[in-house]
């Protein structure tokens, strides 16, 4: 068993709220340039273990997140904010099947 | 002739060897097969499961946002976000990993620490305990997801490779060796035959000679 951190980025309410409890690293990035910044900060700590990053986020670095997805650990996942999902999760998933299958099929 | 493989010698030995080789690659490629199809399903089970994570992690995110929305009204924003960045809680990821069809997947959990007294509870309203309780079930359920997802990227890196293994074999390794043992088969039989007519000659010149 090895203890790993969890990092979040994304913004102000949703680093609030897992900072609450006691997700211990985060970033509020405002630039695309912030954001793959922070992300590469993230994925370079080899005591990571999972990088939450909100979808409105993500989706302004969509080629660094799919290429950083295909390494095991960190874990790389996007979560909906305030304003609920907009689907960009589909777009690593829709990789992946792509990927694996061969053809791409609607999740 | 390039699809031979090179250094063969045309014996009876290095036939019965080839053959026996082919069988092997045709028994492999038929275990392989049977893996890649399983993997396949799994990854759609995976999948599927993906999407109730997702709604369910989307429904309890949504709860701890309104409840993060309600403790900002109590507060003010500015000591909420005070009173997050002092949380005492602690988060911790355990990741350990598990075997699926020899696919090394990871378990993931989450191990939350709340002491008894997380933060000043006369300066805080219940609008803030109710945020954290809200917030500490929604990392939960996105752990979970965590783990199905990266579940989900491994079998699929597993599928590839199968995939790629199985079409080596299918068109590259298995007809390679059926063309050289059939190379072997005919060269022998070549030399079966001029021997054959060796000794013909042979005998031709000695009742020749009587």
């Amino acid at each position: 068993m090895v203890s790993d951190k969890i990092a979040v980025i994304g913004d102000r309410d949703t680093v609030t709220g897992f900072r609450m409890v006691g997700v211990s690293q985060s970033a509020v990035p405002k630039t695309p340039g912030q954001i793959q910044e922070s992300l590469m900060r993230f994925f370079r700590d080899p005591s990571m273990g999972l990088i939450l990053i909100t979808e409105p986020l993500a989706e302004q670095i969509e080629d660094t997140i799919l290429e950083l997805s295909a390494a095991p650990v960190p874990v790389i996942l996007l979560i909906p904010n305030r304003d609920g999902t907009t689907g960009t999760y589909e777009i690593v998933l829709r990789e992946l099947i792509r990927k694996a299958v061969g053809i791409e099929i609607n999740i | 002739m390039s699809d031979i493989l090179p250094g063969t010698k045309t014996t009876r030995m290095e036939l019965l060897s080839l053959r026996k080789r082919k069988k092997l690659a045709e028994r492999g490629h038929d275990l392989l097969k049977e893996k890649r199809d399983s993997l396949i399903m799994e990854f759609f089970n995976a999948i599927a499961e993906i999407k109730e994570t997702r709604e369910h992690v989307e429904t309890a995110l949504k709860d701890a946002f309104s409840s993060l929305t309600q403790a900002k009204m109590i507060m003010g924003p500015a000591r909420v976000v005070e009173f997050a960045y002092a949380s005492r809680v602690e988060a911790n990821l355990n990741i350990s990993t598990r075997l699926i069809m020899g696919v090394r997947v990871p378990v993931l959990s989450v191990e939350q620490h709340f002491p008894k007294i997380p933060y000043s509870l006369p300066d805080s309203s219940t609008k803030l305990d109710t945020m954290s309780e809200k917030f500490a079930e929604a990392l939960k359920a996105i752990v979970r997801l965590a783990e199905i997802e990266s579940t989900v990227k491994r079998l699929a890196l597993e599928i590839e490779r199968t995939k790629r293994r199985v079409s080596a074999l299918e068109t590259i390794v298995i007809p390679r060796l059926e063309r050289t043992a059939q190379y072997v088969k005919l060269a022998l039989e070549e030399r079966e035959r001029e021997d054959f007519y060796r000794i013909k000659m042979v005998k031709e010149q000695i009742s020749d000679e009587l």
